[in-house]
């Protein structure tokens, strides 16, 4: 790799002749050694030439030594000819001598010179990628990492395509003569464009197959490594940029859930404030046994439906809390037939004679629950079976154990659900076309279920065949414990 | 104890106006306090044999006034929140209330609850010994107090009953809904966090170290047992 002009070359084979010239003119004139001092002259001469520089030089120093030494010290002395066989000998030593001294000493010099020019690129890589990693994450990013790459390394002009935003960014004092369109072709294709006759270079800047953009060079004095290092760092910043962008905007999503489910929660204790007097009142009224029967049908129906409000409420605010991530589970070795008949205690009224018959044998090992939250699990499971199923028809409640889990199942013969339905029964808001106008309903009930369930590392699944009635099963964690009692 | 002086706490001016009204017809005497700081007042200047304190309040809020009125003196406190974790119910008893009703409720049940505070169990009951004595802890069971090395420990009513019913029946396991029904009333059963607070609390005033207990004794999974000193 020649990095010199062609003017500087020509001197510096004058140079070389002229010393070649003068080490003659010395020994010829002024004063009288032996050939061997003078061919070791010479030598000296074409090694320090080669060695400072370059081939060339010492090539043509080594050649106007072979025949300055043969004109003017070897006899016959004035001409080219050469009348011992020995100095045969000694003319031919000088010249190989030269020649492989001058070969390996600007070998030695071109290693040199490449080693210290790499070094070079890796000081500068480094300070890009150390500056590059300081760099804001901002919307003239793009931008500042087409500063940068041209600072550090000093070129006279960079274009930068950035996929993401679909725009060229440059820097550097000229203006590289690289369109944009051969930027984003380099970019997409992920081969590397060079076009000779404007001596500009155009490379791909791709992460895991993925392209990001293209950097275009002109006539840069930058090795193809270091090149494809710029490339590589560049990738990287601009995918730690999209991966800062995307925290944080999952952050904002977060932060405004949380402000949501804040406000819900807010909202459902507002309501359930005058919610209070109300149903303080007409249970005060109804235990007044000697109330005529319209009226006090009539301050059922406004009981009933306090408690409905109050439990749509409740739900709100347990959704709420779901979502903002307050579940807090206070899990301990439970009785699950116990957490069943407070469930069904719960329910009382609205079972409205209907019995619910249970399946849970008295040997069920403990499971490992918070009976709070897994009793609103029962409670709303029932109470979808009692409500979405003609009276008088049978619920049934199992449960059965397994090695490390105990699966709950809630049976009804209702009109049950069709496949379609069964994949959006634990969606948010989700309730069934049928049911929708006919029987009220949150639509936040299974949703609310299934995220307790998950909580406690358990699963939650339907069972149905229209006509047939379903069967609604969840599973929680055996408790590890009960193998001490 | 029909005439009983119930105090009303709630910043809503609705809730004191239709517990006014039904308490009044159920024959209590009721008065009105809109936040902690004027319930503290009132019960610091009148007497009282019940409260009845909102959670929710502005000021000091009824946790606080619950622990204030709590270490003051033994007076019931039935908390009305409308919160219904368990985490709050067990904050509110650990402040001293006796118990604890999740709003809106029902009135017939709020006055089984209040008659529930109100009632003490009779002063002896078969089986109960007079005085108890569990090494440097004594026990008068007539007159209702209990001393740690000479000096008295004020036991709230609801821990002195349960104190008793557990003392009247040594070294026998009382399953926690038995134990909920004796002390608190027949409507009481499922409430073991109840039990769970207020024996954490015995345990600190009578045991000589409440986390090694040796008189109050839980049963896992059962309930408790009060066990008698071998020597006594």
């Amino acid at each position: 790799m020649s990095l010199l002009s062609q003017p500087v070359k020509v001197v510096r084979i004058l140079g070389a002749l002229g010393i070649v010239g003068g080490i003659t003119l010395f020994y010829y004139r002024a004063i009288s050694v032996n050939n061997v001092t003078v061919a070791l002259s010479f030598l000296l001469a074409v090694l320090a030439i080669a060695t400072s520089w370059g081939l060339i030089e010492a090539l043509v120093a080594s050649v106007a030594g072979m025949l300055c030494f043969n004109f003017f010290f070897l006899p016959p002395i004035g001409a080219l000819t050469i009348a011992d066989p020995q100095n045969w000998v000694a003319l031919f030593a000088f010249v190989v001598t030269a020649i492989i001294a001058s070969h390996l000493s600007a070998k030695a010099r071109m290693q040199a010179l490449e080693s210290t020019h790499r070094q070079h690129e890796i000081e500068r890589l480094y300070t890009l990628s150390r500056n590059l990693l300081l760099l804001e994450v901002n919307g003239r990013m793009a931008q500042g990492i087409t500063n940068l790459i041209a600072q550090v390394f000093e070129l006279p002009g960079l274009a930068f395509y950035d996929r993401a935003s679909d725009r060229v960014h440059r820097a550097g004092p000229q203006d590289i003569p690289v369109e944009g369109g051969k930027l984003r072709d380099t970019a997409l294709q992920g081969t590397v464009y060079h076009d000779a006759t404007t001596n500009t270079t155009a490379i791909p800047i791709s992460l895991g197959g993925q392209p990001m953009g293209s950097l275009g060079f002109q006539d840069p004095q930058v090795s193809e490594t270091a090149l494809h290092a710029i490339a590589n760092l560049t990738a990287i910043t601009l995918e730690r940029a999209h991966a800062q962008d995307v925290a944080t905007r999952a952050e904002a999503a977060r932060q405004s859930e949380e402000l949501k489910s804040t406000m819900l929660d807010a909202l459902a204790h507002e309501f359930k404030t005058p919610l209070t007097p109300i149903k303080a009142a007409v249970t005060s009224m109804l235990s007044d046994s000697d109330m005529n029967p319209t009226r006090q049908e009539l301050l059922r129906i406004v009981d009933e439906e306090t408690d409905r409000l109050n439990s749509m409420l409740t739900e709100a605010i347990q959704m709420s809390r779901i979502e903002a991530g307050q579940l807090q589970l206070h899990r301990s070795p439970q009785a699950l037939r116990k957490i069943v008949q407070t469930q069904l205690e719960r329910l009382g009224e609205s079972l409205e004679g209907r019995k619910v018959t249970l399946e849970v044998p008295e040997s069920l090992p403990r499971v490992s629950v918070d009976p709070e939250f897994i009793g609103i699990v029962i409670w709303q499971l029932l109470s979808n079976a009692l409500r979405y199923t003609p009276p008088g028809s049978p619920v049934t409640l199992r449960a059965s154990a397994g090695e490390k889990e105990v699966i709950v199942s809630i049976e009804d013969c209702g009109p049950g659900i069709s496949e379609q339905e069964q994949r959006k029964v634990f969606d948010k808001f989700f309730r069934g076309k049928d049911q929708r106008e006919r029987i009220p309903g949150t639509g936040m009930g299974l949703t609310i279920a299934r995220e307790i369930v998950r909580a406690h590392h358990g699963r939650i699944w339907v069972e149905s065949e229209p006509g047939k009635g379903a069967r609604f099963s969840f599973s929680v964690p055996r408790s590890p414990r009960e193998s001490l009692l | 104890m029909t005439n009983a002086r119930i105090l009303v706490v709630d910043d809503e001016p609705q809730i004191r106006r239709v517990m006014r009204t039904t308490l009044v017809a159920r024959g209590y005497m009721v008065s009105t306090a809109r936040n902690g700081e004027e319930a503290l007042q009132k019960v610091r200047d009148e007497r009282f044999d019940l409260v009845l304190l909102d959670i929710n309040m502005p000021g000091i809020g009824g946790m606080e006034a619950c622990r204030i009125i709590r270490s003051q003196g033994d007076i019931p406190i039935v908390i009305l929140s409308i919160r219904n974790a368990e985490k709050e119910k067990v904050e509110a008893l650990d402040a001293g209330a006796d118990d604890y009703v999740t709003k809106p409720f029902s009135m017939p049940e709020l006055l089984a609850r209040i008659r529930a505070a109100l009632r003490r169990s009779p002063l002896t009951s078969p089986g109960t010994p007079d005085l108890l004595n569990l090494g440097k802890t004594a026990i008068n069971f007539v007159a209702r107090r209990v001393t740690v090395d000479g000096t008295e420990v004020r036991l709230t009513p609801k821990e002195f009953d349960l104190l008793r019913y557990l003392a009247s029946n040594p070294d026998v396991v009382i399953p926690h809904a038995k134990l909920l029904q004796a002390v608190w009333g027949p409507d009481y059963g499922e409430e073991v966090e109840y039990l769970r607070v207020f024996m954490n609390q015995l345990r600190k005033k009578i045991e000589p170290d409440p986390s090694h207990p040796e008189y109050l004794l839980t049963e896992p999974w059962v309930g408790y047992r009060f066990s008698l000193p071998k020597k006594a």
